[in-house]
């Protein structure tokens, strides 16, 4: 009988477009839809059929998707011959030595920048918060008369907390670029890291925002797979130099030379210590070479690995709630938790020309962008036990002030002198 | 020379004559439209500021009140905090001193909006015929020690969440408690900080601890002149760097009578104010400056206030009369 309750709410639920059967758990972990409170054990039980159904973070390949092109970037393809092309399986990747640099296109595992290495796990912390990307200085730099140095890492896979170091694939070809605030608008090479595990670190003197792209090639079959994964680090300050921090806020965001990438739009009122919080709306464009790529598909990964795919539109804009997935017990919830989210997006272009003297027929894009998010700053408020609390102190006081000061009013006495006797 | 001396009589006459509690209002009501609302015009006086302009009214504050930065730059881990951003500190203490030098304890009389606040109640007070309650000695003796306590807590507690010692959800300690935090931002339609978080044990703790305050401190307005002003550590923290202020008050003991007028109109209920015949300097750590003793003083030149060892405002027989006509609320 309970079952059929269940199955009633489920249909429910269903049909109003919100939450799970618990029987009947979403193949994958979707949001947007839902807005149910998972328990941990949910959590657990999803990821373990995610992973088998998926194979660890190797992915099954995604669903046939026509991407129309913008018009600019296809001055030398053929726009007739822009069809969704079979994706073949993956190789298998090294799963917890890392994956090989390079190997990301179509597999969904994605190469991305990361602020936290991957051993710190759950427990993201590093650097300070802003502007819903990265921020701030993590080795100890910005000291007085320092530079802050930011460090980050590569890494490869779709979770933001399980993801391991991408490995170096010696077939793909990378390059670094570092676009600082007040440096030339297409970057400069970053030198690499001496071993992957080092990371890659970087000062940044001014203020403004720091964007590290990571591009590498890779040609599979007749397929030429380019992977831009790129951070974007805010460095501003208290105090320091209000006209540099103004104009680092208002500087120009994208690359023209970057082959893809996934902006994140400003909002209105962001100021220099933006955050970005769960239940939060946040618009990304997707953009190649500086314009707008319409068809994209872009998805977002919640710090728990919860997912939602959306298709970039004429303007190359998606727009994603940011989910709230922190749910730990009260004892343990940290208002500050920094989490991650990953955003992958991709694109299929029908392409021929040569890499390395050797020919291909289409190109497949991957670009990734991750950043942070934070608890809303609502989460655990309560207005009406301040209301509660504050009106029986006010009433308390009140009555015991009226009550103190009626105690000590003296009845009027009429006192007669009658100085003639 | 004889011509712009006489005129520069004229207007010391003028301003010793002036109706002082209009006067006092009209600028403290400019001084909290500035603070409260200067934010939309875009005006920014930063943060190192000697009165309570609450940094918690996010859109509407031209300024934020020095403790707030203060406890955020205590609460930094101790290695950065007694190496480079030591010098952080220092200079922002630098800054809230030139500040504070300018006008002393004035900032809390004239131009802090927490005390602006306090007035417009017992205004209201005044208007619905409630009388208003006063300490004796001993309590008064007792209760001023408090705001140092206050101010010893909000150095210390900062510092002990450096140092790890406390959780960050105490910090910052004063501001969760300073009823400023949660009445200032309602001007400007922000109710957000009426609310009691429970995210952590210490966060619990300190906004029912500040909505409790907050309760305390409108009753304690409404049956007691500049309630919170008594408490306040800013208060504190100004009296402990006054000495070189440009802004005094000055007492000639020779020429007072002790009628205690002076004290009678005190808000802070400071009774030096009309006892001490010895000493010239007679702001005390309580005083707010508010000036309404020498307004209220009949005998000429015995209280005065002077910038940069120059009077600018002197009681006179003269003017006494003037606002005695007027009303200057004795006493209520």
């Amino acid at each position: 009988m309970s079952k059929l309750y269940l199955c009633v709410f489920a249909l429910l639920a269903t049909l109003s477009g919100s939450g799970y059967c618990e029987d009947a758990p979403a193949p994958e972990k979707r949001y947007g839809s839902g807005g149910g409170r998972p328990s941990e054990a949910q959590i657990a039980e999803w990821r373990a059929k995610r992973d088998a159904a998926t194979g660890e973070n190797t992915q099954v390949a995604a669903p046939a998707v026509v991407h129309d092109m913008s018009m600019h970037d296809m001055s030398s393809h053929d726009m007739s011959a822009m069809m969704p092309k079979p994706q073949g399986k993956p190789k298998e990747a090294t799963a917890k030595k890392g994956r090989p640099i390079g190997m990301g296109m179509r597999s969904g595992v994605a190469l991305w920048l990361s602020d936290t290495p991957p051993m710190r796990g759950d427990s993201a912390r590093g650097g300070r918060s802003g502007m819903g990307g990265m921020a701030g200085m993590d080795m100890g730099g910005g000291g007085w008369g320092k530079p802050a140095v930011k460090r980050l890492w590569l890494r490869a896979g779709n979770d933001p907390q399980r993801s391991g170091f991408a490995q170096e694939d010696t077939d793909a070809q990378v390059e670094t670029l570092l676009v600082t605030p007040d440096g030339k608008p297409e970057g400069e090479p970053l030198p690499s890291a001496n071993d992957d595990r080092k990371g890659l670190s970087f000062e940044m003197p001014v203020q403004g925002f720091y964007r590290l792209y990571l591009t590498s090639r890779k040609l599979q079959g007749d397929t030429l797979n380019v992977n831009v994964a790129k951070a974007e680090v805010a460095n501003f300050g208290h105090g320091g130099d209000e006209e540099e921090a103004a104009k680092g806020l208002l500087a120009t965001r994208y690359s023209e030379s970057a082959q893809m990438e996934i902006v994140r739009e400003r909002k209105p009122d962001e100021r220099k210590f933006f955050q970005l919080k769960s239940g939060e709306e946040q618009a990304f464009l997707v953009l190649r070479k500086g314009l707008p790529l319409q068809g994209a598909r872009v998805r977002m990964i919640s710090h728990q690995g919860w997912s939602k795919e959306e298709v970039s539109d004429e303007m190359g804009r998606v727009s994603f709630q940011i989910v709230r997935d922190y749910f730990p017990p009260w004892n343990d919830f940290e208002k500050r938790f920094k989490a991650t989210y990953l955003l992958i997006a991709e694109a299929n272009v029908a392409e021929t020309g040569k890499y390395q003297d050797k020919p291909y027929s289409n190109v497949r894009y991957q670009a990734s962008l991750s950043g942070n998010y934070y608890p809303s700053p609502t989460d655990y408020l309560s207005y009406a036990w301040a209301l509660g609390v504050g009106m029986a102190i006010l009433l308390f006081c009140g009555v015991a002030v009226y009550l103190y000061r009626r105690r000590r009013v003296k009845p009027y006495q009429e006192e007669r002198f009658h100085e003639g006797k | 020379m004889k011509a712009s001396s006489s005129r520069l009589q004229a207007l010391r006459d003028a301003v010793n004559h002036v109706h002082f509690n209009r006067f006092r209002f009209w600028f403290q009501l400019a001084a909290f439209v500035l603070f409260v609302y200067g934010g939309y015009l875009a005006i920014d006086l930063g943060s190192r500021l000697p009165f309570f302009t609450c940094g918690y009214n996010q859109e509407g504050r031209a300024g934020v009140c020095y403790l707030l930065p203060l406890q955020h730059q205590l609460s930094l881990p101790w290695a950065r905090l007694f190496s480079y951003a030591g010098i952080a500190v220092l200079t922002g203490l630098l800054v809230f001193a030139l500040w504070f030098i300018v006008l002393n304890k004035g900032w809390c009389g004239f131009v802090c909006p927490l005390g602006t606040v306090q007035d417009w109640l017992t205004s209201l007070r005044r208007r619905l015929g409630i009388r208003y309650s006063t300490y004796s000695q001993g309590q008064f003796a007792q209760l001023t020690k408090i705001k140092y306590l206050l101010l010893a807590l909000m150095i210390l507690i900062p510092l002990g969440i450096g140092g790890g010692l406390f959780s960050h959800s105490m910090s910052p300690p004063f501001c969760l408690i300073c009823p400023a935090r949660m009445i200032l931002p309602m001007f400007t339609g922000d109710f957000s900080q009426f609310t009691i978080d429970f995210s952590s044990k210490a966060a619990l703790v300190m906004t029912a601890l500040g909505i409790s305050i907050t309760a305390l401190f409108l009753v304690g307005s409404f049956v007691k002149k500049r309630f919170f002003c008594f408490f306040c550590p800013m208060s504190a923290l100004h009296y402990l760097i006054s000495k070189p202020a440009l802004l005094k008050l000055k007492k000639d003991g020779s020429k007072c009578t002790r009628c205690g007028d002076c004290y009678n109109v005190c808000d802070m209920e400071i009774k030096e104010i009309a006892d001490d015949i010895k000493n010239t300097n007679i702001m005390t750590d309580d005083c707010t400056m508010c000036l309404k003793c020498v307004a209220s003083c009949p005998e000429t030149g015995a209280l005065k206030a002077t910038f940069a060892g120059i009077p600018i405002f002197e009681s006179t027989e003269a003017g006494f009369i003037k606002r005695m006509g007027k009303g200057i609320h004795h006493g209520k």
